[in-house]
Formats: C-alpha cells, sequence, structure tokens
C-alpha cells in the first residue's frame, strides 16, 4: 500500500471529506514518498485557504432592499413605454444633430455667393503712364510733372 | 407559503417582493460573496439576481424552496457576469506579497493549521483568490462550495443545475489544479526548485 502514489486519493474528495482509513494511507505514505510529501502539503494549505475564502461573506446593506425595489420601478417605468416611443427618446439626439447638420449644410449651399468662375480678362497694361496717370487722379499731379517724371525714367533706363 | 409570495409578487405586489427580498437576500449575498470580493460587485450582482428573478416568478412552481430556486439563479447570474471578465493571467511566486510569502513558509513549517488572526485570514482568502484564478468559474464555484462550505456534491448540483457526475469531474479537475500550483508555491519556498 505504501508503493502506491496518494494523489489520487488528495484529489478525489476534499481534505475534510477523507476518511480515518484513506488519512492513514495518505500518512504513511508520504512518511517515504517525498514527491507525495510535497503534494500532501499543498493540499493540506490548500483546504486552508478555500475554507477561509468560503468564510468571507459580504453581508446585505440595511438600504439593499430599497435599492432593489427602486430599480424594479424603474425597470417597469422603462418596459410600460412603447418600443417605438422609446426607440424615438434614444436616436432623439442622433436624429436632432444630423437636421441640424443638413439644414447647415442645405444653406452654405445655397445661401453662399457662386464662386467666380476664372474668366480670362484682358491684361491690363501696367505702364509707367497709368501708374502715374493714377497717381495724378489721388496726388493731383501737374502735366508738368508727369512729363518730367516720364522723361526720368527714360533717362534711368539709359 | 413561498409559492404565495411569489404568485403574490408575480401579480404585482411590490410588497410581496420586498419580503422575498428581505428574507433571501443574505443567501443571494452568501453566493454572490463567493465570486466577488468587492462589496459594490456583490451589490451590483445580487440586485441583477433580484430584477431576473422578479421577470421570472411565473416559471418557480413551488416544487423545491424558493431559495433554492434564487440560489440557481444566483448562480448562474454570477457565472455569466465572471465569464464576461477578463481573467488573470497564471501568477508567480514572485508576484506573492511578502505577507503571502511569509504565511506560506508559516504553512508549510506545519504551524499554521486554521489561519486564527484577521489579517492571517485575508492573506490566505487573497492567496485563494490567486490560486482560484487559474480555474475556470465553473470549477472555482464547485471547489469553493465543496472545500471550502464543505457542501455535497448533491448540493453543488442543485446550486448550479449541473449533473452530479459534472459536480465531481469539476470538483476533481479544480482541486488538482490548486493542489499542483500550491506545491509549487510551497516548493519555491523551500528551495526545492532552483531558477
Amino acid at each position: 500500500m505504501k508503493d502506491k502514489h496518494i494523489t489520487e486519493i488528495l484529489d478525489k474528495a476534499s481534505m475534510a471529506a477523507l476518511s480515518e482509513g484513506e488519512l492513514n494511507e495518505v500518512r504513511a505514505h508520504v512518511l517515504e514518498c517525498m514527491s507525495c510529501r510535497g503534494a500532501y502539503e499543498a493540499a493540506r494549505v490548500s483546504a486552508v485557504v478555500m475554507k477561509s475564502r468560503a468564510e468571507t461573506m459580504i453581508e446585505p446593506s440595511p438600504f439593499f432592499q430599497t435599492r432593489v425595489m427602486a430599480a424594479l420601478r424603474e425597470q417597469q417605468a422603462v418596459e410600460s413605454v412603447p418600443a417605438m416611443l422609446r426607440l424615438w427618446r434614444s436616436a432623439k439626439a442622433l436624429v436632432s444633430a444630423m437636421a441640424v447638420t443638413t439644414a447647415a449644410l442645405a444653406v452654405v449651399s445655397f445661401m453662399q455667393p457662386s464662386q467666380t468662375t476664372l474668366v480670362a480678362e484682358p491684361a491690363s497694361a501696367y505702364s509707367a503712364y497709368s501708374v502715374i496717370m493714377d497717381r495724378d487722379a489721388d496726388e493731383q499731379t501737374s502735366y508738368e510733372q508727369v512729363l518730367s517724371t516720364i522723361y526720368e525714367d527714360d533717362d534711368d533706363a539709359r | 407559503m413561498d409559492f404565495d409570495l411569489a404568485r403574490q409578487a408575480q401579480d404585482g405586489d411590490e410588497s410581496a417582493f420586498a419580503e422575498i427580498v428581505r428574507r433571501y437576500s443574505p443567501r443571494v449575498f452568501s453566493v454572490a460573496s463567493r465570486f466577488f470580493r468587492q462589496r459594490t460587485l456583490v451589490e451590483e450582482a445580487a440586485q441583477e439576481v433580484f430584477l431576473k428573478a422578479y421577470t421570472q416568478l411565473g416559471s418557480f412552481e413551488g416544487r423545491g424552496s424558493l431559495e433554492g430556486w434564487l440560489t440557481r439563479i444566483a448562480t448562474n447570474t454570477c457565472l455569466n457576469i465572471v465569464r464576461g471578465a477578463k481573467r488573470r493571467p497564471e501568477y508567480t511566486v514572485s508576484d506573492l506579497t511578502d505577507d503571502e510569502q511569509s504565511w506560506l513558509e508559516h504553512q508549510s513549517a506545519g504551524d499554521g493549521g486554521e489561519p486564527a488572526s484577521v489579517e492571517n485570514s485575508l492573506v490566505a482568502t487573497d492567496l485563494a483568490d490567486r490560486l482560484l484564478s487559474v480555474l475556470s468559474p465553473e470549477d472555482q464555484q464547485a471547489l469553493l462550495m465543496i472545500d471550502g462550505e464543505q457542501a455535497s456534491i448533491k448540493e453543488v448540483a442543485e446550486a448550479t443545475g449541473w449533473s452530479e457526475s459534472k459536480v465531481k469531474v469539476r470538483a476533481f479537475r479544480a482541486r488538482k489544479k490548486v493542489r499542483e500550483a500550491m506545491e509549487k508555491l510551497l516548493s519555491y519556498k523551500s528551495g526545492r526548485v532552483s531558477g
């Protein structure tokens, strides 16, 4: 009997449920079998921690009953609303946002003046004369001053 | 008595359902406490159990006790919650806290026995959770009920709805896995495993 390893006995039932005969068999075997001694120790300590874990119980608080009844009423209130209405309520924000966006896009598309197409306008001659004449209008330059400025430009160009 | 209470609650008598909650919340909490250690999680699970029970009151035919019926709903509800949660990876001895390591040394020296103080009990409970985390929620349930609460195979079968042979297989597998994990920890502590 001592030659038979005892791990199967250890695994088949809790330590507390092992019979006296099985416990004696285990104890006799572990005196001579090193590997089974480790298994027995582990099973013994595991039984202690499992028992300790099972004793960790949380008691209901005095408000738990009230909490459950409130949750139940809330659930019933939700269920009493027709499904389509519930769907509409949940989707209302999304639908509103989409409508506003669509309206905004419509306004942008139709109200903004159409973009001017690039029509090739004849290139305006950008001459010293026109510049001077423009300036003339603003600054009331005299004809003589214009002529002298033109001739000055010609001199500079040379 | 239970059957009448259930029928009254089903017919919309709020006070009857409130009485069911008052009477059986300790039982539902004890089931939820097997799965969760944080009060908030236990309360959330227990509330879900009662709300589910309310919608299923019609299926309670009064053949068994209302407590047994609620226990099964509680067990299955908690199992569903735990199944949805992410499992922790397998721990190693380096993950153990100093308290856990010294508690194990104390136990392996053979002078431990039962965890006497509150602190020791907490350390043992933490260790149990570490060991249980390597098991499936179903195997955890079977092992905790049988090895922790000394429940019979039949009681576990009734609480879970599993067959007795299924309970035995689950408990055997879980016990073996936990023992092997514990053996590794103890071997490491006594220096039998190097590296």
